[in-house]
């Protein structure tokens, strides 16, 4: 994580440049004597950098940074709802609180509610109670059954919704679901964006998702700051489908990744080879990536712990199957991997981490350990 | 440091330049003759045979691009076997299955010469580049003496303990590649497919958890239907082919990887055999 001292005399312009596009900068609401973060939204194809062409407007900028970090605001005004606080969700909802939020939360289990409502989150106990209260209602559900009824269900977010609201649907789901909840929240007269996301439960405590959002583009850039707040970066993908489908295709190729990973660990400790050398020399090569340097040391040690569920892995391979059977596409190496990951559920592991996949391809199956 | 070098296709010419970039005095070989011209205008020697390169030098790499070709080149007439003695080491970074490489090494050794085997991760550029991944396995000792040279080819060289250990971690390393080439390639179609935009796809996974440097680098070609060949397909899928025994022989499931191979299989017999490997994406 890198710091910029604020001393102006010698910041060049080119530094602000540089760090508002690849770096590795944290949002951050504390500010020490010496050095502190610059809340820079980091890098969306589609948002304008401001260019520094004076040092007035420099100035400027670096100024209007420092009094948002000085009341910790965000460019946000008006009451959020928050519906469904899982892995994902409550992180998610911490991270607004943080940023100084107005936040109305309801989950389906309301103890999880208790640690953001001790933090100064508002509660009420449905979700068209909590879209009713405010501007604009954020959905973090587990599947495509739980988004639509907590939606479009009796007391769902749609009965809650009227023009000037908004609702963002940060679940993972197919086309046809999100289609509905569109239509369902359109006919209340409200607007309405998917915005599923890709980043496990690490990157959304630290603020660092990448929001694959579609649908009404003014509702869009009015919550760009909110996501900002949660993620490192943001697509606008255009029609109500295409963040769900990207997502799906994402999925899609991390599953197949997990599950070929999978496959090299086991051959590699069958032939007679350390699996942690493995792990070492992929990390060196060409097919490096973060999943395997992080996920392969405990694959070795048969222990699991949940970031993304292996259930929720499989129900996405499952929508992209269909995505692909919708438009004719094979898709033989997503399918071969399904499999493994619904004989993996069948034994029991859904709600391991879905790198517990690796159990379903051994002959006698062993109990993983947490 | 003298070493002789059999073979200079795509890698072996490279690593093969890289040494005499280095101060390394070097003497080739290449069963086309011609190929060794430009090496030879950069300072290397000729040898006529494979057995006049192992005459001459102390140690011997060679890079051939299949087992076939391996086995060939050592025992065939006028082959290694001929002048392999002891105290000299012969060193093959060829990407072969375990059992050719320990018939090369069973017959080297009982001529008393060293061996290890010490296929690379990599292709070209990192050829090119000095950075290549060695995966070594064999003679120790012998591992010990070629450091210098491993230190000039690769950026990292592991000694992974008997002949066949070096030949296995390729084919799983190679194995765990083609799926993700196949499951890239499936990505990329399926977004196509659905109306996404197929850069789109590959930004938004350059910044997660699954980026990697062979999407980066591959990923936008694919898009272009464009596959100059750093890896050839037909390659790959032989040694997708060398991985699927490996678990045939020791009954370890590996249906991901199966499907791979269907499709690498099925690229080669639409002749896309010597593009790069990215290639099956045309499936």
């Amino acid at each position: 994580m890198a710091k910029l001292s604020l001393d102006r005399s010698r910041l060049p312009f080119s530094s602000y440049l540089v760090v508002s596009t690849k770096s590795n900068l944290r949002r951050s609401s504390m500010a020490t004597p010496s050095s502190f973060c610059l809340p820079i939204s980091m890098s969306s194809p589609r948002r304008p950098t401001p260019n520094p062409s004076s040092r007035s407007t420099f100035a400027a900028v670096v100024s209007s940074q420092l009094s948002k970090e000085a009341t910790k605001g965000v460019e946000f005004q008006g009451r959020v709802g928050f519906l469904g606080l899982g892995i994902m969700g409550t992180p998610m909802a911490l991270n607004l609180i943080k940023a100084g939020c107005d936040i109305t939360v309801w989950n389906r289990t309301k103890s999880k509610c208790d640690h953001l409502v001790n933090l100064g989150a508002k509660y009420e106990s449905s979700p068209a109670e909590v879209a009713s209260s405010c501007n604009v209602t954020f959905a973090v559900l587990a599947d495509p059954e739980s988004a639509i009824d907590v939606a479009c269900g009796t007391n769902g977010a749609a009965k809650g919704m009227g023009p000037g609201k908004g609702y963002v649907d940060v679940s993972t789901v197919d086309g046809a679901t999100s289609k509905m909840i569109n239509k369902h929240i359109k006919d209340a007269g409200a607007l309405f964006i998917e915005a599923p996301v890709s980043g496990s439960k690490k990157p959304a405590e630290d603020g660092r998702l990448i929001f694959l959002a579609a649908g009404d583009a003014s509702l869009y850039e009015t919550v760009a700051p909110l996501l900002d707040v949660m993620g490192k970066s943001r697509f606008y993908l255009g029609e109500v489908g295409n963040g769900a489908a990207m997502k799906l295709v994402v999925n899609m190729i991390m599953g197949s990744m997990m599950a070929s990973f999978s496959e090299g660990l086991l051959l590699s400790e069958k032939v007679g080879l350390d699996p942690n050398v493995l792990v070492e020399v992929v990390s060196q090569g060409a097919i490096s990536a973060p999943m395997y340097s992080v996920k392969g040391p405990s694959m070795v040690n048969a222990s699991y712990p949940t970031a993304f569920p292996l259930k929720h892995q499989q129900k996405d391979l499952r929508l992209a199957l269909g995505l692909a059977e919708s438009v004719s596409q094979p898709i033989p190496i997503a399918a071969a991997a399904n499999e493994l990951y619904k004989a993996a559920k069948f034994h029991g592991l859904g709600d391991q981490d879905f790198s517990a996949v690796i159990e379903a391809l051994r002959g006698k199956l062993q109990r993983p350990e947490h | 440091m003298e070493v002789g070098f059999l073979g200079l296709g795509i890698m072996g010419k490279a690593m093969a330049l890289n040494l005499l970039r280095n101060g390394f005095r070097v003497t080739v070989w290449n069963r086309t003759l011609s190929k060794c011209k430009e090496l030879v205008e950069q300072g290397a020697y000729v040898g006529e045979t494979p057995a006049s390169v192992i005459n001459k030098c102390k140690y011997t790499i060679a890079m051939l691009s299949d087992p076939s070709a391996a086995l060939s080149v050592v025992f065939d007439k006028d082959g290694v076997l001929e002048q392999i003695c002891s105290g000299k080491g012969y060193i093959d970074m060829s990407t072969v299955d375990a059992d050719t490489s320990s018939k090369i090494s069973e017959a080297i050794t009982e001529k008393g010469g060293y061996f290890l085997e010490a296929p690379v991760s990599g292709s070209k550029k990192p050829a090119e580049d000095g950075q290549l991944v060695i995966l070594a396995a064999g003679e120790k000792a012998l591992y010990e003496e070629m450091i210098p040279a491993f230190n000039v080819l690769g950026k990292k060289s592991f000694f992974l303990g008997q002949v066949g250990n070096g030949a296995k971690m390729k084919l799983v390393v190679n194995m765990i590649m083609g799926c993700m080439m196949s499951a890239l390639s499936e990505g990329l179609s399926l977004a196509d497919r659905s109306g996404l935009n197929e850069q789109t796809l590959l930004d938004v996974l350059d910044l997660g958890g699954i980026a990697n440097p062979m999407f980066k680098l591959k990923g936008p070609a694919m898009i272009q239907s464009n596959y100059p060949p750093a890896f050839p397909l037909k390659h790959q899928q032989k040694d997708m082919r060398l991985a699927l025994a490996l678990g045939d022989e020791n009954a370890v499931s590996m249906p991901v990887a199966a499907a791979a191979n269907e499709a690498f299989k099925k690229a080669r017999s639409m002749g896309l055999g010597d593009l790069d490997f990215s290639a099956v994406h045309e499936v």
